[in-house]
Parts: C-alpha cells; sequence; structure tokens
C-alpha cells in the first residue's frame, strides 16, 4: 500500500529509469545538472549567516528569521518520520508544544534555565513522549495501518489541546507567559542576534545529525521501509522498531524546537501544541519538498516570510489562510516533490548511501 | 428516575448527531479506502446553508432540505475536479482532503468575519409526555436519524443500485468486468456521503452555535467512531458512533469534564489497537 503513496510513488520512476541506464544515461540526467542539493544547502546557509548582520537595525525581521530557523526544526521532525520513513504523523507539534510547556514549568516552579540542562530536557522530555506514542501506536503484535497511525497522532495533538486548555496548573487557555529567559552562566539570551546565532547553531547541529541519519546505512533501511515495507520485513528487518527508533528521534528534534520557541516568545499556548502547528508542520515540509531535510528550511522560511509579508497587505492578510490551504492542494496534486523538485534531479532527492562507490573499489 | 430519563435522551439526541455525521464519513471510507477530512467542514457548510437562508429572511427549514442538496453538490464538484486523483494513494488523499477543508473553514470563517453565530430553532419548545418535557427539536433529529439508516440501509441491502454498490466495495475489478461503472458510482457515493454530513450540520446548527470551527469538534470523533466501528461495513460505523457518542456525552457526569475527551479518545485508540478490524468484520456492506 505504502509504496503507492506519495513518497514511494516520487521514487518509483527513478528505479526504472536506474536500470534503464545501463543501455543509456537515464533522461534526467540530462534535465538536471548534478551537484544542485549542495549548492542549495551551502546558498541557505550563507543567506542565513548573511540575515541577521544584514538587518541588524531591524529587530522585528531578526525575530522573524529567529522564529523561521525555530519552526525549520518542526519541520525537520515532521520531514524525518514522513519524508526519511513515511511514518505519517499529524501530531508533531504534540512534542513541541509539551517540551516548550516543560521548560516553562522548569523556569517557573525551579527558577532554572540555564542552557546546559534545558535544551537537554526539552529534547528528553520530546524523545519520552514521542518514544511512547511509538510504543503504543507503532510497536505490537498486528502491525497498525497507516491510517492508524496518522489518527492516533493527530487525535493525541487534538486532545492535549484541550486538556491542557482547560487545566489551571499550566495557565489553561491563556498558556503560560513571561517564560523565564534562556541563560549561559549569567549572560541571558534576549530576542535579537544573539538568540538568532544560537538558534542557527542548534539548527546546524541537528542539520548534520539528520544529514547523516539519512546518508548512513540506517537511512538505506529507513528508505527501504518507506518505499516497500513488506520487503524489508521479509528482508528480516524489524520494520516497527525502526519506525519507533525514528520517530522517537524525531520527538527529541521538535522538543528542542518547542523549548527554543518557548524561550523566544516568552510565551506557549495551547495552540503550539495543536492539530493547527502540526499541520503547519506538514504544509511547510510539502512545499519545500519532503524527504531532503534543506527543503522543511526552505519551506518554512518561504511560508512564514512570506506571511509576514502579506500580513501588511489587508486585502490579502484575510485569505492567506485560503492560499496556505490552496497551495498545499496544489502541491499534493501536482507537484509532490515541493520547491526543490522543480530543479533538483529525482536521483540527487533521494540520494544515495552508505558506503561510497569509490571507496568500495 | 426522571433525570434519568431526561439523561437518557440528551444521550440519545447527541449520539444521533454522530452516527448522522459517522454514516456519511463511513461510506466513504467503506467504498473508496479514503478517511475524509474535509468531512467536518463538509457538516459546517451544511450548517451555514441554514445560517444563509435564515439571514436572507428564508424559512430555515427551506435551508435544512437544501443543505443536502448544495452539500451533495459541493461532494460531486470536489470528487470530479480533485477526489478522483487520490483513489491509489489513501495518505495523500488524507492531505488533499485536509487541505480542501483548510481551504473552506477559512472561507466560511473570512465570511463570518470570526463571529458566533445563532440559528434559532425551526420547531421551538417542548412537548410533555410521562409528566417530563422533551425538546421538540432533539426529538426531530433522534427521528430524522432513524429514517436516515432505515433508508440508508434499505437502499443498500434491497435496490439493485445498492446491490451494485456492495459489488463494487467488495470486488472493484470484478464489479468494472461486469459493466458496473464504478467510476459513476464513486462519484455519487462522495456526493451522497457530503450530502448526509450537510444534512447532519443543518439539523444540529440549531443546538451548537455557528463557527468555523465546529466541524473539527466532530472530525476526530466521527474518525475514531469509524474506525472503532470498522471500515468496510454499514453496521460498524454506526454502532461505533453509538459507542463514541453515548461515551463522549456520557463520561462528563463520571470524571471531571476537561478529562472526558482526552479519555474518550484514548479509550478508543486502546481498543482499535487490540482490535484493528473494529466491533464488526469487515466486508459486509
Amino acid at each position: 500500500m505504502l509504496n503507492e503513496a506519495g513518497v514511494g510513488a516520487e521514487a518509483a520512476p527513478m528505479d526504472e529509469k536506474g536500470t534503464a541506464s545501463a543501455s543509456g544515461k537515464p533522461a534526467f540526467r540530462h534535465r538536471f545538472p548534478a551537484g544542485v542539493l549542495p549548492l542549495v544547502e551551502v546558498a541557505t546557509l550563507a543567506v542565513a549567516i548573511v540575515v541577521p548582520f544584514a538587518f541588524a537595525e531591524r529587530t522585528d525581521l531578526v525575530t522573524l528569521a529567529t522564529n523561521v530557523l525555530i519552526l525549520s526544526l518542526l519541520a525537520i521532525s515532521f520531514d524525518l518520520c514522513w519524508g526519511l520513513s513515511g511514518i505519517m504523523s499529524f501530531g508533531q507539534a504534540l512534542f513541541f508544544g509539551v517540551a516548550g510547556y516543560a521548560i516553562a514549568l522548569v523556569g517557573r516552579d525551579l527558577e532554572f534555565s540555564d542552557l546546559w540542562g534545558t535544551l537537554p530536557l526539552a529534547a528528553l522530555v520530546g524523545l519520552i513522549l514521542s518514544a511512547l506514542f511509538a510504543a503504543f501506536l507503532l510497536l505490537g503484535r498486528k502491525p497498525p495501518t497507516v491510517i492508524f497511525v496518522a489518527l492516533g497522532t493527530l487525535t493525541g495533538s487534538y486532545a492535549a489541546e484541550r486538556l491542557v486548555s482547560g487545566w489551571q496548573y499550566v495557565g489553561a487557555g491563556n498558556g503560560l507567559s513571561s517564560v523565564k529567559l534562556l541563560k549561559i552562566g549569567d549572560y541571558e539570551f534576549v530576542e535579537g542576534t544573539a538568540f538568532y546565532c544560537l538558534a542557527l547553531g542548534i539548527l546546524l547541529l541537528v542539520y548534520g545529525g539528520a544529514r547523516f541519519l539519512k546518508r548512513s546505512q540506517l537511512g538505506l533501511v529507513l528508505a527501504g521501509m518507506r518505499q516497500n515495507e513488506e520487503r524489508l520485513a521479509f528482508f528480516g528487518y524489524r520494520v516497527q522498531l525502526f519506525k519507533a527508533l525514528v520517530f522517537s528521534l524525531a520527538g527529541a528534534v521538535a522538543g528542542l524546537g518547542g523549548a527554543l520557541y518557548s524561550y523566544h516568545q516568552g510565551f506557549i499556548g495551547p495552540g503550539n501544541m495543536g492539530p493547527g502547528l502540526s499541520t503547519a508542520a506538514v504544509i511547510y515540509c510539502l512545499f519545500g519538498g519532503s524527504g531532503t531535510i534543506i527543503g522543511p528550511i526552505i519551506g518554512t522560511a518561504a511560508v512564514e516570510v512570506l506571511s509576514y509579508v502579506l500580513a501588511d497587505i489587508d486585502a490579502i492578510k484575510r485569505f492567506w489562510p485560503v492560499i496556505l490551504g490552496a497551495v498545499l492542494l496544489i502541491v499534493v496534486m501536482f507537484q509532490p516533490k515541493g520547491i526543490l523538485g522543480l530543479f533538483v534531479s529525482e536521483r540527487e532527492r533521494i540520494g544515495s548511501y552508505g558506503v561510497r562507490r569509490k571507496d568500495r573499489n | 428516575m426522571d433525570t434519568g430519563i431526561k439523561l437518557a435522551f440528551d444521550l440519545l439526541a447527541f449520539t444521533s448527531v454522530m452516527v448522522l455525521i459517522v454514516l456519511g464519513l463511513g461510506v466513504i471510507a467503506s467504498m473508496m479506502g479514503i478517511f475524509n477530512f474535509a468531512h467536518g467542514e463538509f457538516v459546517m457548510l451544511g450548517a451555514y446553508t441554514v445560517f444563509v437562508f435564515e439571514s436572507n429572511g428564508l424559512p430555515a427549514w427551506a435551508g435544512i432540505l437544501a443543505a443536502p442538496i448544495v452539500l451533495g453538490f459541493i461532494g460531486l464538484v470536489l470528487e470530479r475536479g480533485v477526489i478522483r486523483r487520490f483513489y491509489a494513494a489513501p495518505i495523500i488523499a488524507m492531505l488533499g482532503t485536509y487541505a480542501i477543508g483548510l481551504v473552506i473553514r477559512e472561507i466560511v470563517r473570512g465570511l463570518l468575519g470570526g463571529h458566533y453565530k445563532s440559528v434559532t430553532e425551526p420547531l421551538p419548545g417542548a412537548f410533555t409526555m410521562f409528566g417530563l418535557d422533551f425538546s421538540i427539536w432533539r426529538t426531530v433529529i433522534v427521528v430524522v436519524t432513524l429514517l436516515v439508516i432505515a433508508g440508508t440501509w434499505l437502499f443498500l441491502a434491497r435496490t439493485s443500485i445498492g446491490l451494485q454498490v456492495r459489488g463494487s466495495l467488495e470486488n472493484p475489478m470484478l464489479a468494472r468486468a461486469s459493466g458496473i461503472s464504478t467510476t459513476k458510482l464513486y462519484a455519487a457515493t462522495f456526493a451522497f456521503g457530503a450530502a448526509l454530513a450537510g444534512l447532519a450540520g443543518a439539523l444540529i446548527v440549531p443546538l451548537y452555535q455557528l463557527s468555523a470551527d465546529i466541524g473539527t469538534r466532530f472530525l476526530v470523533q466521527a474518525f475514531l467512531s469509524v474506525m472503532l466501528g470498522g471500515v468496510g461495513t454499514f453496521e460498524g460505523p454506526v454502532l461505533g458512533a453509538a459507542v463514541i457518542g453515548t461515551t463522549a456525552a456520557g463520561l462528563p457526569w463520571i470524571v471531571i469534564p476537561v478529562l472526558a475527551d482526552p479519555l474518550v479518545f484514548v479509550l478508543a485508540l486502546a481498543f482499535v489497537k487490540f482490535r484493528p478490524q473494529g466491533f464488526i468484520t469487515q466486508g459486509r456492506l
């Protein structure tokens, strides 16, 4: 069933063309130059480094850019689930929000907000929570249906939002505001360039980790699982265990993002763990191009910057959510590879795995 | 005793609402294997139709009659234009229908201006039986639900079109080979499911205030009902909706209301986890 769905369908033609390449070069090599993806990565990094200096006096833009970096973590977290391993998670914001709440509470009740303690704590909260979800939804005697996983994550996210908005201890519908500032020693991170650099550093670490994961032998197993789960199961892989592993890691990434969000905004509310933000993650990822890790970041930046620009134009502002929905529909129907699919070749998008060919010979 | 009967009646009314909503969702999910994430928005559009009729000075009952027709038409257009591309890929279908739902919801939010609107009950008041007062409108909902269930069942079990529908569900390839146009059947089924959602929305709008988010409220519960009852059966979703509806309406009396909703979800998910096929085994629509 899975190999007919989106991610599967994208890669299937590549296999046919790949085998056809014995007689001649596959067509897509002519259409796209090779090695575009590293260029995209370098360009994105360059933009990310230039932004805080170029807009140093526009604090609102630096704040926006920091937001993009933080939401990128959420988008990457979704990409790890869906793009890399084919787990449809409609509740990725749950781990984001819960970790955000956790560190806000630690700041409020324990008066603790040191970087070395809180960020690992947030990742741990995300990891444990998503591992529990994975254990319930993915593991078990009978392999779960795709619909069950999607609905389970959606329900979890929805239920958490409802639960939190009725719980006085965590601020009920108002959420927790004036979250304690993140600090190292005596230095406190306020909104601005310093926070931006911190977020960029963390994003780079996560990106590097995700990239390594994707290109490793484990990434190969995940890709196989995504394309044809049954076949991998017959090879002897315990598919559900791998899925649970990736899902937990993605939860840790989302948790990290949630903590940064909470510190950056000084606020965390029930809406930050609900289906609304969960679907925003889906839109970021699909719009940018799922399964590429850099795609979700570009998608996040595009969507967030556009909505920021359009927020100033009253006529469009009201219909922005409608446009966003329409864009998602168009992407799903006509361009499942996202923006990146427009100029990155199929072969490069899917990538190569494990030991490099020249090292093997 | 009196409060007991009142409580039972309220449970029955809420359960009827759930059954109406779930029936359309269940029929679409069974037939095409598509979980329609825009279903909640179809319900909301049904409610909105009544609101439009009323605010233009037309009688509310005309709006309630028009809602299923309007929604049936919208369903038909959407199926022809968008949904039919997704039959081969159920996950993409979820994303696609979610996007459709998002568009519909935000358009209506823009039209309503983010306000809550209320629609008056077409048949206000209550009637007295055995010394107890029953709301007339809730009784109408219960009766209509029973009629719709009976009608749908008779249609599926007793007519030749119903036979074609059951045949295409069981084996689409064989149905096509036998000269049944599954394309037409799928379009009709989707329109029918949308019409049911529209009817449900039109009937419930006097009880709930109309807002853009009215559909989201029911969507998760409706999905769980279908999973709980078993995809691919007629009785399953109805039974699942009955169970979910009763639990959702009854639990707030037992535990604190904040916990009630999540508890229903957890119980339903746990059940589905250990019995993925649902209450009723697949393949007997």
